[in-house]
Protein backbone atom coordinates (compact mmCIF):
# COMPACT_ATOMS: atom_id res chain seq x y z
CA UNK A 1 0.00 0.00 0.00
CA UNK A 2 1.27 3.21 -0.76
CA UNK A 3 1.06 6.10 1.46
CA UNK A 4 -1.91 8.62 0.88
CA UNK A 5 -0.48 11.53 -1.71
CA UNK A 6 -2.16 14.08 -3.37
CA UNK A 7 -1.41 13.90 -7.00
CA UNK A 8 -3.31 13.73 -10.25
CA UNK A 9 -5.12 10.22 -10.00
CA UNK A 10 -4.72 9.60 -13.44
CA UNK A 11 -1.18 9.72 -13.09
CA UNK A 12 -0.34 7.21 -10.50
CA UNK A 13 -2.96 4.92 -12.24
CA UNK A 14 -0.57 5.09 -15.55
CA UNK A 15 2.40 4.12 -13.18
CA UNK A 16 0.41 1.60 -11.42
CA UNK A 17 -0.69 -0.23 -15.33
CA UNK A 18 2.50 0.33 -16.36
CA UNK A 19 4.50 -1.51 -13.68
CA UNK A 20 1.31 -4.40 -14.80
CA UNK A 21 0.40 -4.32 -11.04
CA UNK A 22 -3.10 -5.57 -8.90
CA UNK A 23 -4.60 -3.41 -6.73
CA UNK A 24 -6.85 -0.70 -6.29
CA UNK A 25 -6.05 2.80 -6.62
CA UNK A 26 -8.67 4.72 -4.24
CA UNK A 27 -9.62 8.24 -5.24
CA UNK A 28 -10.35 10.37 -1.88
CA UNK A 29 -12.07 13.42 -1.99
CA UNK A 30 -15.67 14.29 -3.24
CA UNK A 31 -17.23 12.16 -4.88
CA UNK A 32 -13.81 10.06 -4.50
CA UNK A 33 -14.07 6.87 -6.14
CA UNK A 34 -11.77 3.43 -6.44
CA UNK A 35 -10.26 1.84 -9.88
CA UNK A 36 -9.34 -1.44 -9.81
CA UNK A 37 -6.22 -2.73 -11.99
CA UNK A 38 -5.82 -6.33 -12.51
CA UNK A 39 -2.20 -6.97 -14.14
CA UNK A 40 -1.91 -3.02 -15.30
CA UNK A 41 -5.58 -3.48 -16.92
CA UNK A 42 -8.68 -2.10 -15.53
CA UNK A 43 -11.61 -4.36 -14.54
CA UNK A 44 -13.56 -2.36 -12.32
CA UNK A 45 -14.20 1.27 -10.88
CA UNK A 46 -16.67 2.68 -8.84
CA UNK A 47 -17.55 5.94 -7.50
CA UNK A 48 -20.20 7.71 -4.95
CA UNK A 49 -21.40 9.58 -8.22
CA UNK A 50 -21.86 6.65 -10.30
CA UNK A 51 -24.34 3.90 -10.26
CA UNK A 52 -22.34 0.59 -9.92
CA UNK A 53 -23.40 -3.12 -11.60
CA UNK A 54 -25.57 -3.70 -9.08
CA UNK A 55 -27.92 -0.36 -8.69
CA UNK A 56 -27.66 -0.61 -12.94
CA UNK A 57 -29.62 -3.95 -12.94
CA UNK A 58 -31.82 -3.46 -9.79
CA UNK A 59 -33.25 0.16 -10.69
CA UNK A 60 -33.98 -0.93 -14.35
CA UNK A 61 -35.85 -4.45 -12.56
CA UNK A 62 -33.46 -6.18 -14.84
CA UNK A 63 -32.55 -8.15 -11.55
CA UNK A 64 -34.69 -8.57 -8.31
CA UNK A 65 -33.28 -6.91 -5.32
CA UNK A 66 -32.84 -10.14 -3.48
CA UNK A 67 -31.35 -12.14 -6.58
CA UNK A 68 -28.68 -9.57 -6.60
CA UNK A 69 -28.43 -10.09 -3.27
CA UNK A 70 -27.97 -13.94 -2.92
CA UNK A 71 -25.28 -13.43 -5.65
CA UNK A 72 -23.70 -10.80 -3.33
CA UNK A 73 -23.55 -13.08 -0.17
CA UNK A 74 -22.20 -16.25 -2.73
CA UNK A 75 -19.83 -14.80 -4.51
CA UNK A 76 -18.02 -11.61 -2.63
CA UNK A 77 -15.80 -13.91 -0.72
CA UNK A 78 -13.79 -15.09 -3.73
CA UNK A 79 -14.46 -11.99 -5.78
CA UNK A 80 -17.01 -14.25 -8.31
CA UNK A 81 -19.99 -12.11 -7.90
CA UNK A 82 -20.81 -11.29 -11.82
CA UNK A 83 -19.74 -14.77 -13.10
CA UNK A 84 -22.05 -16.37 -10.42
CA UNK A 85 -24.85 -14.05 -12.20
CA UNK A 86 -24.02 -15.62 -15.25
CA UNK A 87 -23.30 -19.18 -14.19
CA UNK A 88 -27.36 -19.20 -12.83
CA UNK A 89 -28.60 -17.47 -15.93
CA UNK A 90 -29.75 -14.46 -14.11
CA UNK A 91 -27.91 -12.20 -16.44
CA UNK A 92 -26.19 -13.24 -19.74
CA UNK A 93 -22.73 -12.65 -20.46
CA UNK A 94 -23.18 -9.88 -23.13
CA UNK A 95 -25.38 -8.22 -20.36
CA UNK A 96 -22.89 -8.66 -18.06
CA UNK A 97 -19.96 -7.17 -20.00
CA UNK A 98 -22.01 -4.09 -21.25
CA UNK A 99 -22.75 -3.35 -18.04
CA UNK A 100 -19.74 -3.21 -16.69
CA UNK A 101 -17.97 -1.81 -19.33
CA UNK A 102 -20.38 1.17 -19.08
CA UNK A 103 -20.64 1.14 -15.60
CA UNK A 104 -16.80 1.13 -15.38
CA UNK A 105 -16.30 4.04 -17.64
CA UNK A 106 -19.04 6.18 -16.20
CA UNK A 107 -17.69 5.75 -11.91
CA UNK A 108 -13.77 6.47 -13.33
CA UNK A 109 -15.00 9.99 -14.98
CA UNK A 110 -15.45 10.79 -10.90
CA UNK A 111 -12.51 9.12 -9.76
CA UNK A 112 -10.19 10.27 -12.13
CA UNK A 113 -11.15 13.97 -13.52
CA UNK A 114 -9.86 15.67 -10.22
CA UNK A 115 -6.70 17.22 -11.20
CA UNK A 116 -5.44 16.40 -8.11
CA UNK A 117 -6.89 14.75 -4.99
CA UNK A 118 -5.48 12.12 -2.23
CA UNK A 119 -4.78 8.79 -3.65
CA UNK A 120 -3.61 5.70 -2.57
CA UNK A 121 -2.76 2.50 -4.25
CA UNK A 122 -4.08 -0.94 -2.48
CA UNK A 123 -1.86 -3.55 -3.62
CA UNK A 124 -3.14 -7.48 -4.11
CA UNK A 125 -6.62 -6.31 -3.69
CA UNK A 126 -9.40 -7.23 -6.10
CA UNK A 127 -13.45 -6.41 -6.45
CA UNK A 128 -15.74 -8.59 -5.07
CA UNK A 129 -17.49 -8.62 -8.73
CA UNK A 130 -14.73 -10.47 -10.24
CA UNK A 131 -12.70 -9.70 -13.86
CA UNK A 132 -15.41 -9.36 -16.44
CA UNK A 133 -13.43 -6.89 -18.57
CA UNK A 134 -10.01 -5.88 -19.00
CA UNK A 135 -9.85 -2.39 -20.63
CA UNK A 136 -6.60 -0.37 -21.04
CA UNK A 137 -5.99 2.52 -18.63
CA UNK A 138 -4.67 4.65 -21.40
CA UNK A 139 -8.08 4.46 -23.28
CA UNK A 140 -9.88 5.74 -20.11
CA UNK A 141 -7.66 8.29 -18.88
CA UNK A 142 -8.20 9.76 -22.82
CA UNK A 143 -12.22 9.36 -22.50
CA UNK A 144 -11.84 10.84 -19.22
CA UNK A 145 -10.19 13.95 -20.18
CA UNK A 146 -12.88 14.13 -23.31
CA UNK A 147 -15.78 13.75 -20.99
CA UNK A 148 -14.66 16.70 -18.83
CA UNK A 149 -14.17 18.75 -21.96
CA UNK A 150 -17.86 17.49 -22.98
CA UNK A 151 -19.07 18.65 -20.27
CA UNK A 152 -17.54 21.74 -20.59
CA UNK A 153 -19.09 22.68 -23.82
CA UNK A 154 -22.29 21.97 -22.96
CA UNK A 155 -21.91 24.73 -19.99
CA UNK A 156 -18.85 25.69 -18.15
CA UNK A 157 -20.50 25.32 -14.87
CA UNK A 158 -19.28 22.55 -12.11
CA UNK A 159 -21.35 23.43 -9.73
CA UNK A 160 -24.45 21.89 -11.87
CA UNK A 161 -22.57 18.54 -10.80
CA UNK A 162 -22.55 18.55 -7.49
CA UNK A 163 -25.09 21.31 -6.31
CA UNK A 164 -29.28 20.01 -5.09
CA UNK A 165 -31.29 20.25 -8.88
CA UNK A 166 -33.64 23.07 -8.54
CA UNK A 167 -36.03 23.46 -11.61
CA UNK A 168 -36.64 26.99 -11.66
CA UNK A 169 -40.69 27.88 -11.12
CA UNK A 170 -41.34 29.42 -14.50
CA UNK A 171 -39.87 28.78 -17.73
CA UNK A 172 -38.10 31.69 -19.76
CA UNK A 173 -39.57 30.89 -22.66
CA UNK A 174 -43.19 30.55 -24.03
CA UNK A 175 -42.17 27.01 -25.54
CA UNK A 176 -39.61 24.46 -24.59
CA UNK A 177 -38.67 21.37 -26.01
CA UNK A 178 -37.49 18.30 -23.51
CA UNK A 179 -35.82 14.95 -24.12
CA UNK A 180 -37.43 11.63 -21.89
CA UNK A 181 -34.22 11.81 -19.80
CA UNK A 182 -34.36 15.14 -19.02
CA UNK A 183 -38.14 15.34 -18.29
CA UNK A 184 -37.80 12.35 -15.87
CA UNK A 185 -34.56 14.14 -14.23
CA UNK A 186 -36.80 17.43 -13.76
CA UNK A 187 -39.93 14.96 -12.31
CA UNK A 188 -37.84 13.53 -9.64
CA UNK A 189 -36.04 16.76 -8.78
CA UNK A 190 -37.41 17.61 -5.70
CA UNK A 191 -36.01 20.41 -4.34
CA UNK A 192 -33.28 17.99 -2.22
CA UNK A 193 -32.07 15.29 -4.61
CA UNK A 194 -28.12 15.78 -5.76
CA UNK A 195 -27.19 14.90 -9.62
CA UNK A 196 -26.07 11.36 -7.80
CA UNK A 197 -28.92 10.94 -6.07
CA UNK A 198 -30.96 11.19 -9.48
CA UNK A 199 -28.57 8.74 -11.11
CA UNK A 200 -28.95 5.90 -8.01
CA UNK A 201 -32.68 6.35 -7.96
CA UNK A 202 -33.34 6.56 -11.51
CA UNK A 203 -30.69 3.37 -12.53
CA UNK A 204 -29.25 6.01 -14.61
CA UNK A 205 -25.20 6.34 -15.11
CA UNK A 206 -23.54 9.44 -13.20
CA UNK A 207 -22.09 11.32 -16.40
CA UNK A 208 -25.04 10.86 -18.74
CA UNK A 209 -27.13 12.81 -15.34
CA UNK A 210 -24.96 15.17 -14.91
CA UNK A 211 -24.75 16.03 -19.37
CA UNK A 212 -28.35 16.28 -19.08
CA UNK A 213 -28.53 18.30 -16.30
CA UNK A 214 -25.91 20.76 -17.70
CA UNK A 215 -28.41 20.84 -20.61
CA UNK A 216 -31.09 21.93 -18.98
CA UNK A 217 -28.77 24.50 -16.76
CA UNK A 218 -27.81 25.61 -20.65
CA UNK A 219 -31.38 26.09 -21.60
CA UNK A 220 -31.94 28.30 -18.23
CA UNK A 221 -34.37 25.46 -16.66
CA UNK A 222 -32.48 24.87 -13.71
CA UNK A 223 -31.77 27.13 -10.67
CA UNK A 224 -28.02 27.50 -9.89
CA UNK A 225 -26.93 28.40 -5.81
CA UNK A 226 -25.57 31.99 -6.31
CA UNK A 227 -22.40 31.24 -4.73
CA UNK A 228 -20.22 28.48 -4.63
CA UNK A 229 -20.28 27.66 -1.56
CA UNK A 230 -18.03 24.90 -0.04
CA UNK A 231 -20.23 22.37 -1.97
CA UNK A 232 -18.13 19.10 -1.25
CA UNK A 233 -19.77 19.69 2.62
CA UNK A 234 -22.73 19.21 1.11
CA UNK A 235 -22.70 16.65 -1.27
CA UNK A 236 -24.24 13.67 -0.25
CA UNK A 237 -23.17 10.35 -0.71
CA UNK A 238 -26.05 8.31 -2.03
CA UNK A 239 -25.34 4.93 -0.63
CA UNK A 240 -22.55 2.95 0.80
CA UNK A 241 -20.73 1.24 -1.47
CA UNK A 242 -19.54 -1.98 -1.28
CA UNK A 243 -15.79 -2.68 -0.35
CA UNK A 244 -12.60 -4.79 -1.97
CA UNK A 245 -12.21 -8.29 -1.55
CA UNK A 246 -7.91 -9.79 -1.16
CA UNK A 247 -7.23 -11.19 -3.96
CA UNK A 248 -5.02 -13.77 -1.99
CA UNK A 249 -7.91 -14.38 0.06
CA UNK A 250 -9.77 -17.88 -1.79
CA UNK A 251 -11.95 -18.50 1.19
CA UNK A 252 -14.53 -16.99 3.07
CA UNK A 253 -14.10 -16.29 6.69
CA UNK A 254 -16.92 -18.40 8.81
CA UNK A 255 -16.75 -16.43 12.03
CA UNK A 256 -17.30 -12.72 10.42
CA UNK A 257 -20.66 -13.31 9.01
CA UNK A 258 -21.75 -9.92 7.92
CA UNK A 259 -19.45 -9.45 5.33
CA UNK A 260 -21.44 -8.60 2.43
CA UNK A 261 -22.06 -5.06 1.36
CA UNK A 262 -25.71 -3.85 0.86
CA UNK A 263 -26.10 -2.67 -2.74
CA UNK A 264 -29.30 -3.38 -3.59
CA UNK A 265 -31.53 -3.59 -0.43
CA UNK A 266 -34.17 -1.28 0.81
CA UNK A 267 -32.08 -0.10 3.22
CA UNK A 268 -28.05 -0.75 3.22
CA UNK A 269 -27.15 -2.77 6.09
CA UNK A 270 -23.77 -3.74 7.27
CA UNK A 271 -21.45 -2.39 5.32
CA UNK A 272 -19.02 -4.73 6.62
CA UNK A 273 -15.13 -4.96 4.99
CA UNK A 274 -13.89 -8.34 4.31
CA UNK A 275 -10.58 -6.77 2.97
CA UNK A 276 -7.66 -5.33 5.43
CA UNK A 277 -7.59 -2.07 3.88
CA UNK A 278 -11.55 -1.29 3.51
CA UNK A 279 -10.97 1.47 -0.06
CA UNK A 280 -14.36 2.65 -0.25
CA UNK A 281 -14.99 5.79 0.94
CA UNK A 282 -17.46 5.53 4.35
CA UNK A 283 -20.99 7.64 3.80
CA UNK A 284 -21.39 10.46 6.23
CA UNK A 285 -23.58 9.63 8.96
CA UNK A 286 -25.99 11.68 7.84
CA UNK A 287 -26.23 10.38 4.55
CA UNK A 288 -27.88 6.73 5.60
CA UNK A 289 -31.11 8.80 6.40
CA UNK A 290 -31.62 11.07 3.96
CA UNK A 291 -31.09 8.00 2.06
CA UNK A 292 -33.65 6.09 3.56
CA UNK A 293 -35.79 8.97 2.58
CA UNK A 294 -34.57 9.30 -0.63
CA UNK A 295 -35.77 5.43 -0.85
CA UNK A 296 -39.50 6.09 0.28
CA UNK A 297 -40.21 6.76 -2.97
CA UNK A 298 -38.27 4.54 -4.85
CA UNK A 299 -38.52 4.66 -8.99
CA UNK A 300 -39.73 1.35 -9.79
CA UNK A 301 -40.00 0.96 -13.96
CA UNK A 302 -42.35 -2.33 -14.88
CA UNK A 303 -40.48 -5.07 -13.83
CA UNK A 304 -39.06 -6.41 -17.50
CA UNK A 305 -39.05 -10.50 -18.29
CA UNK A 306 -35.88 -12.40 -16.46
CA UNK A 307 -34.54 -14.99 -18.29
CA UNK A 308 -35.70 -18.95 -16.33
CA UNK A 309 -32.39 -19.46 -13.82
CA UNK A 310 -30.68 -21.96 -15.90
CA UNK A 311 -32.13 -21.33 -19.03
CA UNK A 312 -29.38 -21.33 -22.16
CA UNK A 313 -26.29 -21.48 -20.28
CA UNK A 314 -23.74 -22.04 -22.73
CA UNK A 315 -21.09 -24.84 -22.01
CA UNK A 316 -18.11 -22.47 -21.81
CA UNK A 317 -19.37 -20.51 -18.87
CA UNK A 318 -19.37 -23.39 -16.35
CA UNK A 319 -15.90 -24.33 -16.98
CA UNK A 320 -12.99 -22.72 -14.98
CA UNK A 321 -12.35 -18.97 -15.08
CA UNK A 322 -10.73 -18.01 -19.01
CA UNK A 323 -7.91 -16.68 -18.99
CA UNK A 324 -7.17 -12.56 -18.65
CA UNK A 325 -7.52 -10.95 -22.01
CA UNK A 326 -4.69 -9.28 -23.87
CA UNK A 327 -6.69 -7.14 -25.54
CA UNK A 328 -9.28 -4.14 -24.45
CA UNK A 329 -12.59 -5.38 -24.43
CA UNK A 330 -11.62 -8.53 -26.15
CA UNK A 331 -14.65 -10.41 -25.32
CA UNK A 332 -16.75 -8.22 -26.86
CA UNK A 333 -14.59 -7.93 -30.24
CA UNK A 334 -15.02 -11.27 -30.67
CA UNK A 335 -18.83 -11.00 -31.08
CA UNK A 336 -17.98 -8.45 -33.58
CA UNK A 337 -15.55 -10.35 -35.49
CA UNK A 338 -17.36 -13.15 -35.68
CA UNK A 339 -20.17 -10.99 -37.52
CA UNK A 340 -17.92 -9.66 -39.89
CA UNK A 341 -16.21 -12.61 -40.99
CA UNK A 342 -16.96 -12.31 -44.78
CA UNK A 343 -14.15 -9.79 -44.73
CA UNK A 344 -11.44 -11.42 -43.88
CA UNK B 1 -23.56 -14.96 -39.30
CA UNK B 2 -21.42 -12.64 -40.88
CA UNK B 3 -22.26 -9.14 -42.66
CA UNK B 4 -20.69 -9.21 -46.20
CA UNK B 5 -19.55 -6.03 -47.26
CA UNK B 6 -19.01 -4.96 -43.97
CA UNK B 7 -15.58 -3.01 -44.19
CA UNK B 8 -15.78 -1.93 -40.27
CA UNK B 9 -17.80 -2.40 -37.06
CA UNK B 10 -18.19 -0.48 -33.48
CA UNK B 11 -20.59 -0.50 -30.42
CA UNK B 12 -20.43 2.69 -29.55
CA UNK B 13 -22.23 4.80 -26.16
CA UNK B 14 -24.36 7.03 -28.11
CA UNK B 15 -24.59 9.78 -24.99
CA UNK B 16 -20.38 10.06 -25.04
CA UNK B 17 -19.76 9.35 -28.69
CA UNK B 18 -17.32 6.49 -27.26
CA UNK B 19 -16.44 3.41 -28.53
CA UNK B 20 -16.79 1.11 -26.25
CA UNK B 21 -15.56 -1.61 -28.68
CA UNK B 22 -14.35 -1.39 -32.58
CA UNK B 23 -13.39 -3.60 -34.97
CA UNK B 24 -12.22 -3.74 -38.62
CA UNK B 25 -11.59 0.05 -40.22
CA UNK B 26 -13.76 3.21 -39.52
CA UNK B 27 -13.78 6.24 -41.99
CA UNK B 28 -10.72 8.00 -42.33
CA UNK B 29 -9.22 4.79 -39.75
CA UNK B 30 -10.11 7.09 -36.90
CA UNK B 31 -12.80 4.92 -34.81
CA UNK B 32 -13.00 7.72 -32.08
CA UNK B 33 -14.19 10.30 -34.64
CA UNK B 34 -16.38 7.78 -36.08
CA UNK B 35 -17.82 7.15 -32.88
CA UNK B 36 -18.17 10.94 -31.97
CA UNK B 37 -20.41 11.58 -35.22
CA UNK B 38 -22.25 7.97 -35.07
CA UNK B 39 -23.68 9.72 -31.40
CA UNK B 40 -24.02 12.93 -32.73
CA UNK B 41 -26.32 11.17 -35.68
CA UNK B 42 -28.28 9.10 -32.74
CA UNK B 43 -28.81 12.45 -30.81
CA UNK B 44 -30.55 14.26 -33.55
CA UNK B 45 -32.71 11.57 -34.79
CA UNK B 46 -33.86 10.86 -30.60
CA UNK B 47 -34.15 14.09 -29.67
CA UNK B 48 -35.00 16.90 -32.45
CA UNK B 49 -36.61 14.98 -35.22
CA UNK B 50 -40.24 14.29 -35.18
CA UNK B 51 -39.64 10.87 -36.67
CA UNK B 52 -38.86 9.06 -34.02
CA UNK B 53 -41.59 10.56 -31.51
CA UNK B 54 -44.88 10.36 -33.54
CA UNK B 55 -46.45 7.74 -32.11
CA UNK B 56 -45.82 6.85 -28.51
CA UNK B 57 -43.33 3.75 -28.15
CA UNK B 58 -42.00 4.31 -31.24
CA UNK B 59 -38.60 3.92 -31.14
CA UNK B 60 -35.59 4.26 -32.92
CA UNK B 61 -34.85 1.20 -34.37
CA UNK B 62 -32.52 1.88 -37.31
CA UNK B 63 -30.19 4.91 -39.35
CA UNK B 64 -29.27 4.52 -42.34
CA UNK B 65 -26.67 6.80 -44.33
CA UNK B 66 -25.82 6.39 -48.07
CA UNK B 67 -22.84 7.62 -49.80
CA UNK B 68 -21.61 6.93 -52.94
CA UNK B 69 -19.02 4.85 -51.59
CA UNK B 70 -20.74 2.98 -48.95
CA UNK B 71 -23.31 2.72 -46.22
CA UNK B 72 -23.41 3.01 -42.74
CA UNK B 73 -26.04 1.79 -40.59
CA UNK B 74 -26.59 2.46 -37.04
CA UNK B 75 -28.94 0.08 -34.68
CA UNK B 76 -29.64 0.73 -31.04
CA UNK B 77 -28.44 -2.15 -29.02
CA UNK B 78 -31.62 -2.81 -26.70
CA UNK B 79 -30.65 -3.66 -22.62
CA UNK B 80 -33.20 -4.09 -19.82
CA UNK B 81 -30.74 -1.77 -18.15
CA UNK B 82 -29.42 1.95 -18.61
CA UNK B 83 -26.78 1.53 -21.38
CA UNK B 84 -27.02 3.58 -24.37
CA UNK B 85 -25.78 2.31 -27.04
CA UNK B 86 -25.47 1.67 -30.59
CA UNK B 87 -24.02 -0.68 -32.88
CA UNK B 88 -22.29 0.65 -36.10
CA UNK B 89 -21.38 -1.05 -39.35
CA UNK B 90 -19.89 0.78 -42.48
CA UNK B 91 -20.78 -1.38 -45.26
CA UNK B 92 -18.76 -1.14 -48.91
CA UNK B 93 -21.38 -0.34 -51.52
CA UNK B 94 -20.53 -2.67 -54.04
CA UNK B 95 -20.46 -5.75 -52.08
CA UNK B 96 -23.06 -4.62 -49.31
CA UNK B 97 -26.26 -5.62 -49.89
CA UNK B 98 -28.49 -3.39 -47.45
CA UNK B 99 -31.44 -5.50 -47.08
CA UNK B 100 -29.17 -7.95 -45.70
CA UNK B 101 -26.90 -6.22 -43.97
CA UNK B 102 -29.96 -4.35 -41.77
CA UNK B 103 -31.20 -8.13 -41.05
CA UNK B 104 -28.30 -9.38 -39.69
CA UNK B 105 -27.62 -6.59 -38.02
CA UNK B 106 -30.59 -7.14 -36.42
CA UNK B 107 -29.65 -10.08 -35.02
CA UNK B 108 -26.30 -9.12 -34.35
CA UNK B 109 -27.83 -6.58 -32.08
CA UNK B 110 -29.74 -9.08 -30.25
CA UNK B 111 -27.20 -11.69 -29.61
CA UNK B 112 -25.24 -9.08 -28.15
CA UNK B 113 -27.42 -8.96 -25.41
CA UNK B 114 -28.84 -12.27 -25.48
CA UNK B 115 -26.00 -14.09 -25.35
Amino acid sequence: MTPSTTVAPGRLLAQVAGERQTGALVVGGHPGGAVYVLEGRIIYAESAAAPGVGELLTASGRLAGRTWQHALDQGTATARVGRMLVEHGHLTQGELELCVLGATYDAAYFALAPPDAPVQFHGGVTHWLGPVVHIDPAAVAREVRRRAKMLDDIFPDPRVDTAVVTPIARPPRERITLTAPQWELLVHADGQRTPADLAFLLGKAGFATIQELRRLAAAGLLDLPDVRGKAPEFVRLPRSRGTAVDARRAHPRRDDSPTVPVVSGMRPAAPGPPAPDPPAPAPAPSALTEETSAHGTVYRPPRLARRKPGAKLPKEVAAEPPPPHPGTDEVLLKRIRTALRALR
Amino acid sequence: MAIPGAVGASIVDYTTGFPVATTGAAPNDDHEAAAAGTADVVQAANSRSLFVSAVPHDLLEDLIITTAGGYHLLRPVQTDFDSRLVLYVWLDRVLGNLAVARHRMQKLADDLVAT
